[in-house]
């Protein structure tokens, strides 16, 4: 009885851990609002947003087409290899190929992407192709990753067959051929489908391969979703999640259904259910894919390939201005107008979560992207690498609208070659809880008084968040020590850790996107973090206040952060870039504004800051993003010692902006934040020793045994061995005898 | 017995890995014919049948099939059908459809497959089973199944690769009997592998004995159990005590220390021999009467018989005897002359015969062997 109990409650925490993160996810895709700490109601707007997201959607139907396709090629392939190991005489051979087809498997997905990857841009240069990566590359990939899948799938079948069935087959009249259709593939059809499914699945969720492979203008959905940690995950990635689950689950269900241990045990009704059911299944995903097939077939287009950060476009969700479509629209009637040629733009939107990422992928050669939206210091990078190229402004007449001070910017200070478009600029406030604050800092903060020391308040203690992102973190300690970000000397790094090792007992925790669950639930209290997210932090619960800290001086002293569009020196059609880049700094088109509503940055764009409808819609907010006093003029001196105007944000961006880092620093960097987040586990080195112990324990475990098994085996070892007997069935046969009569009869007749 | 040859083999054959499984085989099969090929595991019987069927090819040598040489005609192009030891029914299929398979493949029309499936249904006694699911049937159905799937298509010999192994003894029994019967009623030429000799007994008309991958012996099975060629087939083929002997002149033994009378003759004088003796014909008599006399060892009730283990000169003979005995009796044992079968000296003399080991439990050890193969 007692056991019994105890098995249960084992059963269920198995299933509390496995599924309760899936049931809160399904239970959130419901949520009235976008918050994920209260739940506000039961809504299905988070389904309704999620059909009318074309991008998502568009990425949706790649990851079904590339799941279908590459499950089915790798089927036939696999079955195909299955077939053929099978036969193999030769131990030896069949051993080693069937290892080489296990090492995919074994290999981190990783060396798999990136060795792919190099393959791809090798052999694209060798023939002579500029974008060697596309749709082609990362099916392949997806081919070969789910290959040993589905040959260790289909091979025991081939195994478990008896032997004889194919040459009864061949015996009552087939070809091999037919054989194999007839009698062979009936038996291994459960293997076949199981890794199928398997494969289909194993694609649908791929990310790292994916990720490595995939070319510009196509995008899986694990790629979009991933992309999407710039901003937040919209609560239309939990419907469409809480979507993929409920298939998988019948998917497995299905595999269930058509194992052979349970076609045995069910009856025929249920058999030829699941056979309806399977069959369905199948030819809805066939359906599927030819519609997609035939539409996408349908027309020939002139396609725009952008790249940009995850959530960073007005694209239409929640009713919002779709910029893509709109800017698809215009350039059809702008060039019919131009030329009298009815043209069908794409734009191939995709999206990237990190600078670096964005770099690599241009590094590899392998990209094919028109626009680009780097941050500063990585356009200064990009610049220096000669990886994108100058505009061409008369293509661009809309580049008038960004601000003077925005023109010239410390990545693209050239006048005469311009490389970029301001397209957002952000600032790092300080996000506060008022209800748990100090009344005196609360005063403090409505003067302009407060600065970055409030984060390393002691009074705070334990309800403060750091970014758990090294320049970041690095930056608020610098910037309260009032050390230059960009010009640090390594001393003034080590005093920049010490800082932040003294306020590691102070810190709740390092955090990224889970800022905003512990902002808008109250958990914490205090954290630095971007603007434009702390306003949409604000807007879910009315407690919280942002400011921008201030240094001794009364000065702002905090970091800036610029994204810009750019054109990679790749690109397929550089007018067709230009006419983009026009498209969202123009006024006319609403792009500009709608762009700076939705992502809730701060814009550059002086038609934008101007606009009535933009200043009523951001209300209060608008002079926390456009403080009156980044537009002071401030009086610094130029290369040459003499004294220039500026406004301060023009200051603030070539004082407090992150510059590209040298290889020495961010060495220096790396290592120290190491050195912070490792002592940040509390089990510190003790996890090391009982990781060791375990290890040790079990080596000696396994010599212990081998000692012993060798010790039992002395014994017998070396015998010598028999020799074989010629014939040991003397007295196995059931012996008979023929009565005397008979063979007397018979002795006679042969007389 | 029709004397038109339809499979000759000619020097045939085969080794894998090495290992010699047959050594130049020579076999006539005749039209009509029931022939056995008889021998113990690894004895090369399966992979003869497997060359006539195709799936084996020979080293060398010649398989011939109405005197013409098929050598690399493939299995589906032979006429010849199989009936395999485990059926390799399919099992995606029922049993009309398993019937059916050869005549779909040869695209014959629904009406007359459906007359002929149910005439072979008729044949093997599974009317009504058309539905059925095959690995749902019983092991004597699926046999017969896989009988009637081999037959449909009329073949001129029908391979049989020991098709009753699996089978219980009783329903072994009645199979045994139909099968004979079915091979009367059609007139099609089976060539059946066993290790069961009662079996190759009862219903072959030619048993080939083989071991070793050679033919021990051809002949009618009274043949074979008269006339042993050497001690291997004496002693494959029911019990016998195998004793060394000299033949002193024509109809003229001299075995275990006594001259006797036989039927035998052709040998040279005073050329060695081994002497076959079956338990059945040799009477127990009183010590005077007998022309051996030995103790006897042991006596196992049989049900018909007694079995009766009596040392004689240190050899052991097993002797069947409707007469109880006491162990550690001394009696005496009569042999008529037409009971001593002599036959040449071979390779395997020496080697079987004597009963000094023999008991009913190493029987059964080796039985559970012969069925793990």
């Amino acid at each position: 009885m007692k056991k019994k109990a105890l098995g249960n409650i084992y059963t269920a925490l198995i299933f509390i851990f496995l599924y309760m993160p899936i049931a809160v996810l399904i239970l959130y895709s419901f949520n009235a609002s976008n918050s994920t700490s209260t739940f506000d109601g039961f809504s299905l707007k988070w389904y309704k947003e999620l059909f009318s997201d074309s991008a998502t959607l568009n990425a949706l139907k790649n990851t079904l087409l590339l799941a279908i396709l590459s499950a089915l090629i790798s089927t036939i392939i696999g079955t195909m290899a299955a077939y053929g190991i099978n036969k193999m005489k030769n131990k030896y051979v069949k051993g080693s190929t069937m290892s080489v087809t296990k090492i995919p498997m074994m290999n981190p997905e990783i060396v798999t992407g990136i060795s792919m990857m190099l393959l791809f841009v090798f052999v694209g240069v060798m023939i002579g192709g500029k974008a060697s990566l596309g749709f082609g590359t990362v099916l392949i990939a997806h081919i070969t990753f789910n290959l040993p899948y589905v040959i260790l799938s289909v091979l025991p079948k081939f195994k478990q067959m008896d032997k004889s069935l194919p040459e009864a087959a061949l015996d009552l009249g087939c070809t091999p051929f037919q054989s194999f259709f007839k009698v062979e593939l009936p038996q291994i059809m459960p293997g076949i489908i199981s890794g199928l499914i398997m494969a289909f699945t194993l694609s649908l969720d791929d990310f790292v391969i994916s990720y490595f492979t995939i070319g510009s203008g196509f995008e899986t959905l694990p790629i979009r979703i991933y992309s999407m940690t710039k901003k937040r995950v919209t609560p239309d990635m939990y419907a469409l999640s809480t979507l993929i689950f409920v298939s998988i689950l019948v998917l497995l269900v299905v595999s269930n259904l058509v194992s052979d241990k349970n076609r045995e045990k069910m009856s025929k009704k249920a058999k030829k259910i699941t056979k309806y059911v399977v069959g369905g299944l199948f030819a809805t995903i066939a359906i599927i894919t030819l519609i997609v097939f035939i539409v996408s077939a349908g027309t020939k287009t002139v396609t725009l390939n952008v790249y940009n950060w995850g959530e960073y476009i007005s694209d239409g969700s929640e009713d919002t201005y779709d910029s893509n479509s709109a800017f698809e629209e215009y350039y059809e009637k702008l060039h019919y107008e131009k030329y009298g040629e009815k043209i069908k733009v794409q734009v191939n939107y995709t999206t990237y979560a990190s600078n670096e990422d964005l770099y690599a992928k241009l590094k590899s050669g392998a990209s094919g992207y028109d626009v680009i939206i780097p941050s500063d210091y990585m356009i200064e990078r990009l610049k220096a690498d000669g990886l994108i190229q100058p505009l061409n402004l008369n293509n661009i007449p809309n580049y008038e609208n960004i601000e003077e001070q925005f023109r010239n910017p410390f990545y693209d200070n050239d006048p005469d070659a311009k490389y970029s478009a301001m397209y957002t600029y952000g600032i790092i406030g300080i996000i506060y809880n008022k209800d748990k604050m100090d009344p005196a800092d609360l005063e403090k903060i409505e003067n302009g008084e407060a600065g970055w020391e409030l984060l390393w308040d002691e009074k705070y203690a334990g309800q403060i968040l750091q970014f758990n992102n090294a320049r970041d973190a690095f930056g608020t300690a610098m910037y309260a020590l009032g050390i230059d970000v960009n010009n640090a000397t390594e001393a003034e790094w080590k005093l920049a850790f010490e800082k932040l090792k003294a306020q590691k007992p102070l810190v709740q925790s390092y955090v990224m996107d889970e800022i905003y669950n512990k902002m808008e639930s109250g958990e914490a209290t205090l954290a630095a973090y971007y603007a434009g997210d702390c306003l949409s932090m604000i807007a879910n619960n009315e407690s919280l206040g942002f400011f921008y800290p201030k240094n001794e001086e009364g000065k702002y002293v905090t970091n800036i952060f610029a994204d810009a569009m750019c054109i990679p020196t790749g690109a397929q059609n550089k007018e067709l870039a230009e006419a983009y880049i026009d498209f969202m700094l123009s006024e006319e088109y609403e792009a500009a504004r709608a762009n700076a509503e939705y992502i809730y940055y701060a814009s550059p764009n002086k038609e934008v800051i101007n606009n009535p409808d933009y200043i009523d819609y951001l209300e209060d907010d608008y002079d926390l993003i456009y403080d009156p006093d980044f537009g002071n003029i401030v009086i610094v001196e130029d290369e040459n010692g003499n004294p220039v105007e500026t406004t301060y944000i023009e200051y603030m961006f070539s004082k407090y902006a992150y510059r590209d880092m040298s290889d020495e620093n961010r060495a220096i960097l790396n290592s120290l934040w190491e050195e912070l987040k490792v002592d940040s586990t509390s089990f510190g080195g003790g996890i090391y020793i009982i990781c060791a112990v375990i290890i040790v324990g079990l080596v000696a475990f396994f010599v212990y045994k081998y000692i012993q098994i060798r010790q039992r085996r002395k014994l017998y070892w070396n015998n010598p061995v028999k020799p074989k007997q010629t014939f040991e069935f003397t007295s196995t046969m059931a012996k008979i005898s023929v009565p005397k009569e008979l063979r007397a009869k018979d002795d006679e007749n042969q007389k | 017995m029709n004397e038109k040859k339809i499979i000759e083999l000619k020097g045939v054959a085969k080794s894998f890995d090495g290992e010699t499984i047959l050594d130049n085989i020579d076999l006539d099969v005749h039209e009509k014919e029931f022939m056995t090929l008889l021998g113990p595991s690894g004895c090369g019987k399966t992979t003869t049948l497997r060359i006539i069927a195709g799936f084996v090819t020979p080293d060398s040598g010649e398989v011939m099939f109405d005197g013409v040489r098929i050598n690399d005609l493939p299995p589906y192009k032979r006429s010849v059908n199989t009936v395999f030891q485990k059926y390799a029914l399919f099992p995606h299929l029922n049993v009309y459809e398993n019937i059916a398979f050869a005549l779909r493949l040869k695209k014959v029309s629904e009406e007359e497959i459906y007359e002929r499936v149910e005439e072979m249904l008729t044949m093997v006694n599974l009317k009504g089973f058309e539905k059925r699911d095959v690995n749902l049937l019983s092991g004597g159905q699926q046999q017969r199944v896989a009988i009637a799937r081999a037959l449909i298509n009329k073949p001129r010999v029908l391979l049989l690769d020991e098709p009753l192994g699996a089978l219980d003894l009783k329903l072994r029994k009645d199979m045994q009997n139909e099968l004979k019967n079915i091979q009367r009623k059609t007139g099609i030429t089976f060539i059946y592998v066993t290790h069961d000799q009662e079996e190759a007994l009862s219903m072959s008309d030619t048993v080939v004995v083989m071991a070793n991958g050679k033919i021990q012996q051809i002949g009618t099975p009274t043949d074979i159990y008269n006339e042993p060629e050497n001690a291997f087939v004496a002693d494959f083929i029911g019990e016998s005590n195998i004793v060394d002997g000299v033949m002193l002149d024509d109809y003229k033994a001299k075995f275990s220390g006594h001259e006797f009378e036989c039927l035998d003759k052709g040998f040279e004088k005073n050329e060695p021999v081994d002497v076959v003796i079956r338990p059945e014909d040799v009477d127990v008599v009183d010590v005077e009467k007998g022309m051996l006399c030995g103790v006897v060892d042991s006596v196992t009730f049989k049900g018909v018989h007694y079995e009766i283990i009596v040392t004689i000169n240190n050899f052991k003979w097993m002797i069947q005897s409707t007469d109880y005995v006491a162990p550690s009796q001394k009696i005496g044992l009569y042999i008529e002359p037409d009971a001593i079968h002599i036959m040449k000296k071979s390779e395997y003399s020496n080697m079987f015969g004597d009963y000094s080991s023999f008991s009913d439990e190493l029987e059964k050890l080796s039985d559970v062997t012969e069925e793990e193969e």
